[in-house]
């Protein structure tokens, strides 16, 4: 229980000292003695007053006493209020066909139940299943069902329903965290991430687990690039191999057998400014990946899928789809001399540029940018539980009763001051 | 001696050969005790005196007169009743201390030992009560009075306001005893009784007092009337000389008051034996111009 004008108690307790104070001085009028000649006696005052050591009319001081508190309790406007713990907190474990093995994300999770925070451990995909609290719900999970492989996990819908769950749990703790155990793969963030995530008053702490190994996975290309080639160091250990599922390098325009050759599922990939002979200064970004160099930069049509932009914010590589596959055209010019092809940073632009159409990333994803995933951190530190509960405190029926008790009090001192007079009178 | 009533044997034991002879000669004709104002009838030889013209001649005594050759007439005295009244003072303020009333309990063995001294002289004796309801028992002199009396007496309890004077007023009796505080219509009982002192009537009042009253205990910080239970004092250190000063002051003035209406007034402590108080009404009483 707490109280909303607490200062209500401090006036009520100091009423009820001065109250025992007035007691212990109060003008006492002594017992009446049946004295005949009482006319003789001189008229003046009937009352002394003196000070005693042990409060009188002890029944009339408690009823006085009682009647002071419980109206003053009743003015603090009491509120009921469960239980709080100081911290809560929610676990939401991706079972999603991004989590590359699904036993290190509970495993991740474990470790972070080590602590005795009361946890309430939630598991989603396409849904979001509430599985319970503490490691037994953890056990749960290691004996249920393995991921479905063809479910693409939805970070906002599990951002909804810990939302639901949250209102349930701030109104117990006064700081809710909220725990995300997972790879945060792009398919996994849909345009509602950020808005439902601007609903959760907290950071989000997020436990990075791996990434499904197809998910950053190259196709084989329809054929070995030469020797000469200057994405060959970049495409280094790329298999070969013909099939639906398999990219094609061109330097061209696209031909209609590239466009059988994408409906049928492969990826036509056009660069045409391999061994740009005018490069100058420019910087490219895909994802995470930025690469700054002496680049040449070829006009591209802003249509389809922006895979990789300029500094600037023009496209650098777009996607178009077709049929099962798609058709990309790349304008950055390589040079032909430079360790350009040698950069980390380059060569995963490159793997990310050959890597399978979207209708297939959708389902194997491939990791969030970090922008992406600092916006979904967020800043700050738990969530606090009442901007969770968002429910008005208001004054519990106990103040209700406290102003009965009040009034009732008044009614009995009434009573026993009427007894206490005539007994003095008698 | 009744049942249910307290037992008077021992107080009548006490005052048994007690005297109560009136102050004055009684008018009454009637036999009995105290000396008459009438002389001649009785046999009881007092003294010759010369004759007198008008002097009846049935009393001349002839012997003396063969003797001396003067004429002398023979006086007796004669002895009549005194009818005799109780007057006894009911009121709330008789009911005191409490609990054992030790001040009304007084009253009434005065009131009955007077009763029987009186009685034990032939006198008709009566009995007024006043109390909340007056009680009224006629001057008799037969044996059965005194039982009636103290069967009345047992059966009151002091309360309210009881008034003297009107009883007292209508009474026939010549000789009425008044047991009282004082603290009812004390004016009024002065008045009653400078009429009946004037009319020959003798009026005793015996005003009886607690020794509580005289100086309060120490419980009594809170003083409530009995009869004015709305007149409350404090007595404190201060107030009770002052009460001391004006009670005594008071009971002063009484007792010019009703010495100077010819009345014969005593006061007694409620803490005395009624014997004792019963010798002190009787002693100085007499006939003082025989």
């Amino acid at each position: 229980m707490s109280f909303l004008a607490p200062w209500a108690l401090v006036v009520g307790a100091l009423a009820a000292a001065s109250l025992v104070l007035l007691h212990l001085v109060a003008r006492q009028r002594p017992a009446a003695y049946l004295l005949p000649t009482a006319r003789f006696i001189p008229d003046r005052r009937t009352l002394v007053s003196r000070v005693a050591r042990r409060p009188r009319d002890l029944l009339l001081l408690l009823v006085r006493v009682l009647l002071i508190l419980s109206a003053a309790a009743a003015f603090a406007r009491p509120v009921l209020t469960p239980h709080r713990v100081p911290s809560a907190r929610i676990l939401l474990i991706d079972r999603s066909s991004s989590v590359a093995d699904p036993s290190e994300a509970v495993a991740r999770a474990r470790a972070v139940l080590n602590d005795a925070v009361p946890t309430t451990v939630a598991s989603f995909d396409t849904t979001v299943t509430v599985l319970g609290v503490g490691a037994a719900a953890l056990d749960s999970l290691s004996r249920g069902p393995s991921p479905r492989m063809d479910a693409v996990g939805s970070i906002s819908a599990a951002l909804v329903a810990v939302r639901r769950i949250a209102a349930v749990e701030g109104a117990r703790a006064d700081s809710v965290a909220l725990v995300l155990v997972s790879p945060v793969s792009d398919a996994e963030l849909d345009s509602a991430v950020d808005s439902v995530r601007a609903q959760w008053p907290g950071v989000i702490a997020l436990q990075r687990v791996g990434l499904r190994a197809d998910a950053g996975r190259v196709w084989p290309l329809e054929r070995e690039l030469s020797r000469d080639d200057v994405l060959a160091p970049a495409l280094d250990g790329v298999p070969v191999a013909r099939g639906a599922h398999s990219v094609r390098v061109t330097r061209g325009a696209f031909s209609a057998n590239d466009s059988v050759f994408a409906r049928a599922g492969g990826a036509v990939v056009r660069w045409d400014a391999i061994g740009s002979r005018r490069p100058v200064a420019a910087a490219v970004a895909m994802g995470d990946d930025v690469v700054v160099a002496s680049l040449a930069r070829d006009s591209l049509a802003a249509r389809g899928r922006t895979l990789a932009r300029w500094a600037d914010g023009s496209p650098a590589a777009v996607e178009e789809s077709l049929g099962e596959g798609c058709l990309r055209e790349i304008a950055i010019g390589v040079p032909i001399a430079g360790d350009l092809p040698l950069r980390p940073a380059f060569q995963s632009i490159v793997r990310g540029l050959f890597a399978p159409c979207a209708a297939a990333r959708q389902i194997i994803g491939v990791a969030a940018d970090s922008a992406s995933i600092a916006r979904l951190i967020g800043i700050g530190g738990m969530a606090s539980g009442s901007a969770l509960t968002k429910r008005a405190e208001r004054p519990a029926p106990i103040a209700a009763w406290l102003f009965a008790l009040a009034i009732a009090g008044a009614l009995l001192e009434l009573l026993v001051r009427a007894r206490r007079r005539e007994a003095e009178d008698a | 001696m009744t049942a249910g009533a307290p037992s008077y044997g021992e107080l009548l034991d006490a005052v048994r050969g007690v005297r109560w002879p009136a102050m004055r000669r009684v008018a009454g004709a009637t036999l009995g005790a105290h000396p008459s104002r009438l002389r001649g009838n009785s046999s009881e030889f007092s003294e010759f005196r010369p004759y007198r013209q008008g002097d009846d001649p049935r009393r001349v005594d002839w012997r003396l007169l063969a003797r001396s050759d003067r004429a002398y007439v023979r006086l007796t005295t004669d002895l009549a009743m005194l009818r005799t009244a109780i007057l006894v003072d009911a009121s709330a303020s008789m009911a005191f201390p409490l609990p054992d009333m030790e001040k009304w309990q007084r009253a009434c063995e005065v009131a009955v030992a007077l009763a029987a001294v009186a009685h034990a002289e032939g006198d008709p004796i009566g009995l007024a009560i006043a109390g909340a309801t007056p009680v009224r028992i006629a001057s008799r002199a037969r044996r059965s009075v005194i039982a009636e009396m103290i069967r009345a007496l047992a059966i009151t309890t002091p309360a309210g306001s009881g008034e003297l004077a009107p009883l007292m007023t209508s009474s026939r009796a010549s000789r009425i005893a008044v047991v009282t505080d004082l603290l009812g219509d004390a004016d009024a009982v002065l008045a009653a009784s400078r009429i009946k002192v004037a009319a020959g009537g003798e009026v005793v009042v015996l005003h009886i007092l607690s020794p509580d009253e005289l100086d309060p205990p120490d419980v009594a910080q809170l003083a409530v009337d009995p009869e004015q239970p709305t007149l409350r004092r404090s007595l404190d250190g201060t107030s009770r000389a002052e009460y001391q000063r004006a009670f005594a002051a008071w009971r002063n003035d009484m007792r010019s008051a009703f010495r100077g209406a010819g009345v014969r007034y005593l006061h007694a402590e409620s803490s005395e034996s009624a014997a004792r108080i019963v010798r002190r009404v009787v002693e100085s009483s007499g006939v003082r111009d025989a």
